[in-house]
């Protein structure tokens, strides 16, 4: 790794999507998305529903497997490759997980499983760790979402609220390089999104990389540092801090303008 | 007792519990170990007819639609006498009480672990590769475990239509409860008494089964209702709570 020494300085690009292309069927959803995610930053992707954002962000991590497009993370390729391009050497889906987290809209807890499981066995799963600091893990995570004490709670006796934040927590466990967040807050009832809202905005504090679809037009602006406005499989505009109140995007305004 | 110049005679049936009870703990034993090893069949014919290989779904779903039809007593006596015919081979009736059992009942445990696999929702599967797990871990400790839950109830149905079944295997000569009847009804003539007992014993035998499946439901009920449940995962908990002391 001593040839990556140079990439850990702030602006070391972490992400690269190149002409990510997905149809389902004979409809294709995306066109050929490229997007760049450096490290630490905070990338906020909105747009119409249907316009593809969550099929985006699922070929990142290969939930969704691209017809063609590449996807490099760390210095390394997965997915099946740009057309036409050159043919490199590429990382499994399996291996491209451990460097990605994601939180899905519904939460996906494993609802047989209390909050405390639901973190210790996908640690237990993909590394080697005994039950005991698998679940010690597992607390410490807990408690910095603030729900140690519902260690033993089942997702059914959880709020959505809590549901969100123990799976927030679930996949910080695993120490990934960048989250995903798809409409993290959508599922929610208004009085809950605050508390899942203030988890997120403190993991942005620490550094960690992520790309957030959201309608929180709010929080947003708050945390976006590149901000990537999509329609019908394209990202149709993209700009930095300024892009809520500056995009010359007519598009883009027009649906800001929409859910504000 | 007397009824139209029929003479009842009750006492029979105490008289001779113990090779009743034996005809029953018989029935118990032939349809468990079908139970068993076709719930474990059923799995793979299921997981088969979801595969995605074309050849190998289609197998496993004609294997259903002709077993699902096939009543037991016919594949009794295909497997029993059928198969000696044909390979010079016999099975003990015990042997073939199972086989014919299996063969059937893997084709509904099949169409019954396809539906709950299929009530999973999607979600599950993708968050557990979103963290890395593999397919078959995923199975195993995910999707599994909440198929379970959901087929528990039509396994218990489907166990008590395997005991009644084992009713048809007296035709081959298995010493079960109708076996047991019958050959107490020739000696003494008693039919309304005799099937009067064997009736009770399936209803009574259909009633703690239901009841043994209600009970593992409500132990894989998330959270945990049961009585069984509580004790087994007592030092779970007590290790959760030590863990919350210990970290907050
Ligand atoms: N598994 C699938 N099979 C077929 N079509 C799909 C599938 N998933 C998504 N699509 C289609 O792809 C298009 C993009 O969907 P996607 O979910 O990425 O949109 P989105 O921007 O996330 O929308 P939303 O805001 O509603 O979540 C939609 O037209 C959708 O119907
Ligand atoms: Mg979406």
């Amino acid at each position: 790794m001593a040839m990556q020494s140079s990439d850990e300085s702030n602006d070391s690009v972490l992400l690269e999507l190149k002409g990510v292309h997905k149809s389902f069927g004979t409809r294709e959803v995306l066109h050929g998305v490229d997007l760049v995610v450096k490290k630490g930053e905070h990338v906020v992707i909105f747009g119409p529903s249907g316009s593809g954002k969550s099929t985006m962000l699922r070929s990142i991590n290969l939930l969704e497997e691209p017809d063609s497009g590449s996807i490099k993370i760390l210095g390394t390729e997965y997915g099946p490759g740009v057309k036409g391009g050159p043919q490199v050497k590429r990382g499994k889906p399996l291996e491209l997980r451990r460097y990605v987290g994601m939180v899905f809209q519904q939460f996906n807890l494993f609802p047989h499983l209390s909050a405390l499981q639901n973190i210790a066995l996908p640690l237990r799963a993909t590394r080697k760790i005994s039950l005991h600091d698998a679940e010690k893990r597992a607390a410490s995570e807990l408690e910095s979402v603030g729900l140690l004490p519902w260690a033993a709670s089942f997702p059914s006796q959880l709020s959505g609220g809590q549901q969100q934040r123990v799976a927030i927590a679930r996949a910080l466990s695993l120490d990934p390089k960048i989250m995903l967040f798809d409409e993290p807050t959508s599922a929610l009832a208004p009085e809950l999104v605050g508390e899942v809202l203030a988890v997120m905005r403190k993991l942005a504090q620490t550094g960690m990389t992520m790309v957030v679809v959201t309608h929180e037009m709010n929080f947003a602006r708050e945390i976006g540092d590149l901000n990537v406005f999509m329609e019908d499989g394209y990202v149709v505009a993209r700009g930095g801090r300024d892009f809520f109140d500056n995009s010359t995007n007519e598009r883009a305004q027009q649906f800001i303008g929409s859910v504000l | 007792m007397n009824l139209n110049g029929v003479n009842f005679r009750w006492s029979l049936i105490w008289e001779n519990r113990a090779i009743l009870l034996k005809g029953l703990a018989t029935a118990i034993q032939v349809s468990i170990t079908s139970l068993v090893i076709s719930l474990v069949i059923g799995l793979i014919l299921a997981l088969a007819r979801m595969s995605s290989k074309r050849a190998v779904a289609i197998i496993a779903s004609s294997y259903v639609s002709v077993f699902r039809g096939i009543p037991a007593l016919v594949s009794v006596i295909w497997v029993y006498f059928g198969w000696s015919l044909l390979f010079g081979h016999n099975f003990t009736v015990y042997q073939a009480g199972v086989i014919a059992l299996t063969l059937l009942y893997s084709a509904f445990f099949c169409e019954i672990y396809r539906a709950a696999l299929m009530a999973v929702a999607k979600g599950q599967r993708e968050a557990g590769l979103a963290l890395g797990m593999t397919r078959i871990r995923i199975f195993v400790s995910i999707i599994m475990p909440q198929a379970t839950k959901i087929a528990i109830p039509n396994i218990g149905s489907m166990y008590i239509g395997m005991v009644k079944d084992t009713s048809t295997f007296a035709v081959i000569g298995l010493v079960e409860v109708v076996r047991v009847t019958q050959n107490l009804n020739s000696v003494n003539f008693q039919p309304f008494v005799l099937y009067t007992a064997a009736a009770v014993l399936y209803v009574v035998l259909a009633f703690i089964v239901d009841f043994i499946f209600r009970a593992i439901e409500k132990n894989l009920s998330t959270p945990p209702s049961g009585r069984l449940s509580n004790v087994l995962t007592r030092r779970r908990r007590e290790r959760i709570e030590a863990l919350i002391n210990k970290t907050g």
